[in-house]
């Protein structure tokens, strides 16, 4: 699942993020694209509560791409 | 993906010409007058530090509701924790004996009463609705956000009711409410005692309410490689000017700055110079602000008395937005920020409005009122924040429903 919130005020790019998590399927991958900085803090907490894993990359100056997906179970 | 991360945090030929313009202001401000070149750099400090930690006083209290996660608040208090210690220092060299109610020059006090609780309601609420405080709103227009703006046209109407309602605030109550500055009951030892156990009992109450709501994932960027000089020097610059700082971090160097700041002359606060800005905004529209009982009228404590259009305050605030738009552009986080809907300019203006109320009925913002009245050993910031807290609960309810 692709979620673009680019473009998107505080707190929405946080929130949008939760709710895919809440409503992916459980093999799903989430591909959480923002401009917005701040979200890089707060997403990694959330997801770790929610079981997802993080992955942040810089997309280009001021963008970032997060990869969200289940972490394995141990 | 990986070339284009490799230029981010060095300079390029834009970059360098629009921070030697900032280096060449800075230098004739200082060179043709000291003391307004001072509250410029102050202000510069503020903005690239408040970048840097990404630290936005709404989401300090709104994330505590929001997402059970108390990141800048907990570095809000750190800010607090040391900011009280220094201003002790400073008010105890203002007024060494205590007594007969005096309370020390410029120092963050405010009256106390049903008023002020009413002002932190608003401007919880506004600032949630808004998506950014006074000092986030600042911050963040450096950073290229238009809706930041646009919240900072509606903080200018909020005050502008605020200048034509104050007249009737201040004679039928607020100049009837108490300015509650704890030495005067608590003595100096007992009331820095008493500010340092709240501002811990807090900071444990945060942490115990994020472990409740699941803990807080440790992002870790640490190489645990073995790294040589040039490697090092590297992340060294990374660490300062590309990543966010811990909020912890951003928050002690605030409250250094900030006591830094009382110590040159008067502490951090941002309110009094929009109020004026709001002022020139109502003779624009020939609505002019009537004459103010009270004082100076809303704001006087944070206020800009000098009629030279150099204020320390505008000194102050538009160097947040130069520290800012330097700390983006060596991040390389700098860009136009267009918001995805038009609505949203409406929920930034209609939030800057309710939020600029608050602001000019306590008095301060939540510098002002807030980051520099607790650490004042006054009693007017502890109300205020618990009133802020409150506010932002209701915003949180608000801007859940209109996503």
């Amino acid at each position: 699942m692709r979620v673009d919130v680019r473009g998107e005020i505080c707190p929405y790019p946080m929130l949008k993020a939760v709710e895919a998590m809440k409503k992916a399927k459980p093999s799903e991958v989430i591909e959480v694209l923002t401009d917005h900085a701040p979200a890089l803090e707060t997403i990694p907490t959330q997801a770790s509560r929610l079981g997802f894993s993080v992955k942040i990359g810089e997309t280009k100056g001021g963008e970032w791409r997060i990869t969200l997906s289940r972490a394995s179970p141990s | 993906m990986a070339t284009s991360a490799s230029k981010i945090g060095t300079l390029n030929a834009g970059r360098f010409v629009a921070l030697a313009l900032l280096a060449f202001v800075s230098f004739m401000l200082l060179q043709r007058n000291p003391q307004i070149g001072v509250f410029w750099l102050f202000g510069l400090a503020f903005g690239f530090v408040l970048q840097r930690g990404r630290f936005c006083f709404a989401s300090a209290f709104r994330d505590l509701f929001l997402l059970q996660d108390g990141r800048v608040m907990k570095g809000i208090l750190g800010g607090l924790l040391v900011a009280t210690f220094g201003f002790s220092l400073v008010m105890y060299n203002l007024l060494p004996a205590l007594g007969m109610g005096r309370i020390p020059f410029n120092a963050g006090v405010y009256p106390v009463g049903a008023h002020l609780v009413l002002a932190g309601l608003l401007f919880g609420l506004g600032m949630v609705v808004a998506g950014g405080c006074v000092s986030g709103t600042l911050y963040r227009i450096g950073e290229g956000y238009v809706a930041s703006l646009v919240s900072l046209a509606g903080i200018i109407v909020g005050l502008a009711f605020v200048h034509h309602t104050w007249n009737w605030w201040w004679e039928n109550y607020i100049s009837f409410q108490p300015l509650v500055w704890l030495p005067n009951s608590l003595g100096w030892a007992g009331s820095i005692l008493a500010t340092g156990v709240a501002i811990l009992a807090v900071f444990l109450l945060v942490l115990w309410w994020e472990s409740k709501g699941g803990g807080i994932a440790r992002v870790s960027r640490a190489d645990r490689e073995v790294m040589t000089f040039k490697e090092r020097i590297d992340s060294l610059r990374r660490s300062v000017f590309v990543w966010a700082w811990p909020a912890i971090t951003a928050g002690l160097v605030l409250g250094v700055l900030n006591f830094s700041l009382y110590l040159f002359e008067r502490p951090w606060g941002l309110i009094g110079e929009i109020s004026r800005w709001s002022e020139g905004f109502l003779s624009l529209v020939r609505l002019p602000a009537p004459v103010h009982v009270g004082g100076a009228g809303p704001c006087s404590i944070g206020g800009s008395e000098s009629i030279s259009p150099l204020t320390w305050g505008l000194m102050i605030n538009v160097g947040m937005i130069g520290g800012s738009f330097i700390a983006a552009l060596l991040a390389g986080e700098f860009r136009l920020r267009v918001a995805r809907q038009g609505r949203r300019y409406l929920q930034s203006f209609g939030g800057g409005t309710i939020m600029g109320y608050g602001a000019g009925l306590a008095g301060g913002c939540n510098i002002g009122a807030f980051f520099s009245s607790v650490p004042s050993l006054a009693l007017s910031g502890w109300v205020f924040a618990l009133s802020l807290a409150v506010g932002a609960f209701l915003g949180v309810q608000v801007i859940k429903r209109i996503s």
